[in-house]
């Protein structure tokens, strides 16, 4: 029996691995983002998306306007008073496992816009994995988050649903 | 663009001798004042009566006039301006106010310039000026339940202290995150005039992939046909004016690049234009206006590209390429940007008086390859749409606008063009060095969205020869004034000139002061007129600072538009009118 396992993985390129990590491997390179612009910063998301920086690169060129279809909210640009609500139930709506990227400074700090219209920092509405700075960030640093996401999802351990 | 000769305002005070208060003029705008009881009569005479003709009401704001020293506190300030006349005039109402209620009355002029609906709610919303006999003053910018009027002096800016670490357990940071308001657990009002009980109201957005951000529109439906539309907007409102009037002039170039973030270099010519004006800066040297020439028109083709670019992946799936090839096309003009300031979309390329620096040495040959690959281009795109047969049908005949409703509701820029009135302020009242290249202003007589379509297509040809002619016919020169009260001296004179260095340390550590009085400012953008407002008080900081965002008056006119058509139309009339919520919402 052993022998017969041993000549037929040989013959296939058998792989062992724990289930956790081949499920992490299939989930961070097909992270499906969703179609959620909010200002300057959703410029240089689009302009990540188009054939010059090819975000499809990355496996995440599967927008998604709903945010039941999507695991990846980008916050690309700053978030109202009016708007926090919104971004919130938006969260909430996306099935798990899901990540948060606060694009650009207004929505990791609330940017040059420091009054009383603006979130300072969307970290007070959902849990942000990766912070990109820039005013606005450059399609690059979008695509170093998330390689930098893809690495922290493949650290990932417990399977079903995350502990935060 | 000043009007000291116009006899129009020495009829109006022969006509209303007691109604007009006084007649002034500052920075070469004419500045009358009206007593608030007869504000509609005057109004409606301006805009009735031939000698006159103010048939445009470009902008309506508040002054809350508390640190003037002024009396009464607020006042209303009215922009006009006459397209068959080519002339500006601004009404300044002062508002006596006893302390009773939450703010003082000013009668409405919606009846007279219909635009005036939004621009007196945000006036309400921001200032707490009640309008009298407006349909529906409600809240535009800030949420329905927000507590007081953010733009009052007496209103702090809000924010949070800067505090530089992340530790959360710390009970100095105990305030963080009070500022989030709660959600709110009621459905928010809709305008008078909608039929709930036998029409479907449905709510688009303000996460929705055709809205171009984060509009959200009600839209009242009988099966699939459009009663009427009333979008809803304020869901990026960012508190640009409150925060342009903690900082210094010069600081606030920087914000403008994040109000239309697809018109940065646009938006920082019409800022920097109304400073001049304030500054009385006029020796702009003619290679600074050049260069801004190019600038402008070069940010005026990406915008329109990216139009192009969203409104055929909106209208049609099938159309997914363009949108490849148009951002495509617009990379080489953010390359163009990036070698002349860094910045790719947020630029702040321009200074008060001239240019951050000069263009370096490969810029003239970029732009002109540019151009090059550009034209060859352009047909491809001409000819994917232009008589394709899905397009013309999902355009043609959709939202139409009278043109005389066009003007009522204060829109301005492409879409007025499309409906056969040919004002375009870089014709009408020349600004830049304008006046010195030969373009036409394409305009279009149907006023439908294939109209609007036809009138962007044929002006980002024009925009290519004129930016053909800037750089063939580019001088040479300093690109900054010499006034060294407003901009900084050249670095090698630091090191032989003590008065150089004195200059240059009031500069960075005070920043200039203008005059004390107001100016009004306006430069045609791609989506329309965006015009500034800014009063001085003498300090280095405006004591007022507003915004007339093209994105915002236009979007008005969007359930005048979608009446009577389909669902799926609302897309393409969306789409059409061009905007952008960085602007709309400021």
């Amino acid at each position: 029996m052993d022998e017969l396992l041993a000549r037929r993985s040989g013959a296939l390129g058998l792989l062992v691995t724990t289930l956790e990590q081949a499920v992490n491997w299939g989930r961070k390179y097909s992270m499906w983002p969703m179609t959620f612009g909010l200002a300057c910063c959703a410029m240089e998301m689009i302009a990540s998306g188009a054939s010059r920086f090819d975000i499809a690169r990355f496996g995440a060129e599967v927008f998604r306007a709903s945010p039941r279809q999507a695991d990846l909210m980008i916050v690309s640009g700053r978030v109202s008073n009016k708007m926090a609500p919104v971004v919130k139930r938006l969260y909430e709506q996306m099935a798990y496992p899901k990540w948060v990227i606060a694009m650009g400074d207004c929505s990791s700090v609330g940017g040059p816009f420091n009054n009383y219209a603006i979130v300072q920092g969307v970290d007070k509405l959902v849990p942000v994995d990766v912070y990109v700075p820039g005013c606005p960030p450059r399609p690059e640093a979008l695509f170093d988050a998330i390689i930098k996401l893809q690495q922290k999802v493949q650290r990932h351990e417990p399977l079903g649903e995350r502990h935060r | 663009m000043s009007d000291k000769v116009d006899p129009g305002v020495e009829l109006l005070r022969q006509r209303f001798p007691t109604a007009v208060v006084s007649v002034s003029e500052s920075c070469g705008d004419r500045i009358v004042t009206v007593a608030r009881d007869a504000l509609l009569e005057v109004a409606r005479w301006l805009r009735d009566d031939p000698t006159q003709q103010y048939d445009l009401l470009l902008d309506l704001t508040a002054v809350d006039r508390l640190r003037l020293g002024l009396q009464p506190r607020f006042a209303t300030v009215y922009q006009l301006y006459s397209i068959t006349r080519n002339t500006s005039l601004r009404l300044n109402v002062p508002l006596e106010w006893n302390g009773e209620g939450d703010g003082p009355m000013c009668p409405s002029v919606t009846d007279i310039w219909p635009t005036a609906n939004w621009l007196e709610r945000e006036a309400y919303d921001l200032f707490g000026i009640h309008f009298d006999g407006h349909p529906w003053l409600r809240r535009i910018l800030n949420p329905e339940n927000w507590v007081g009027y953010p733009l009052r002096k007496d209103y702090p800016l809000g924010g949070e202290p800067v505090n530089f670490s992340d530790d959360r357990d710390n009970p100095r940071f105990a305030h963080l995150g009070r500022q989030i308001m709660e959600g709110l657990s009621f459905p928010s009002e809709l305008p008078p005039g909608m039929d709930t009980e036998s029409h479907m109201v449905i709510n688009l957005g303000p996460q929705h992939p055709a809205t171009h951000g984060v509009l959200r529109v009600a839209v009242e439906l009988d099966g699939e046909r459009i009663v009427s539309a009333h979008p809803e907007v304020g869901y990026l409102h960012s508190g640009f004016e409150k925060t342009g009037e903690n900082k210094r002039y010069e600081k606030f170039i920087p914000y403008t690049d994040r109000m239309d973030y697809l018109a940065g270099m646009n938006n920082n010519l019409a800022y920097v234009l109304t400073v001049e004006k304030l500054l009385g800066v006029t020796d702009v040297p003619p290679r600074a206006q050049y260069v801004r020439v190019i600038l402008a028109e070069l940010q005026r083709l990406g915008s329109h590209l990216f139009w192009l670019a969203t409104h055929a992946h909106d209208v049609s799936g099938t159309i997914h390429s363009l949108l490849m090839y148009c951002l495509r096309m617009r990379e080489m003009i953010l390359d163009i940007f990036e070698m002349f300031c860094g910045g790719r979309v947020t630029v702040t390329g321009m200074c008060v008086g001239g240019l951050r620096q000069d263009i370096p040495g490969a810029f003239a040959g970029a732009v002109s390859a540019f151009l090059r690959e550009f034209r060859e281009r352009f047909k491809e795109y001409d000819a994917m749409l232009t008589h394709n047969p899905i397009w013309e049908a999902r355009l043609r005949g959709i939202g139409y606008l009278d043109p005389r409703e066009a003007v009522a509701l204060g829109i301005t820029g492409p879409m007025l063009r499309a409906a056969g009135i040919g004002f375009d302020l870089r014709r009408a009242r020349p600004y830049s060095a304008y006046d010195e290249f030969d373009f036409e202003i394409p305009t279009a007589t149907e006023s439908d969205c294939y109209a609007r379509y036809l009138v962007r297509m044929r002006e980002m040809e024009q925009s290519a020869r004129i930016i053909e002619q800037a750089i063939r016919r580019l001088p040479g020169g300093p690109v900054r004034s010499a006034d060294r009260k407003v901009v900084l001296p050249p670095r090698p004179e630091l090191n032989t000139s003590m008065e150089a260095l004195i200059h240059h340390f009031k500069l960075v550590t005070e920043g200039y002061k203008p005059p004390v009085g107001d100016a009004y400012g306006m430069a045609e953008n791609p989506k329309g007129i965006l015009g500034f407002y800014l009063v001085s008080d003498g300090s280095a900081v405006p004591y007022r600072l507003h915004i007339r965002g093209p994105s915002f008056v236009n979007l008005q006119g969007t359930d005048r538009l979608a009446r009577g058509h389909l669902l799926s139309d609302l897309i393409t009339i969306i789409g059409s009118v061009d905007i952008v919520l960085g602007e709309v919402d400021r």
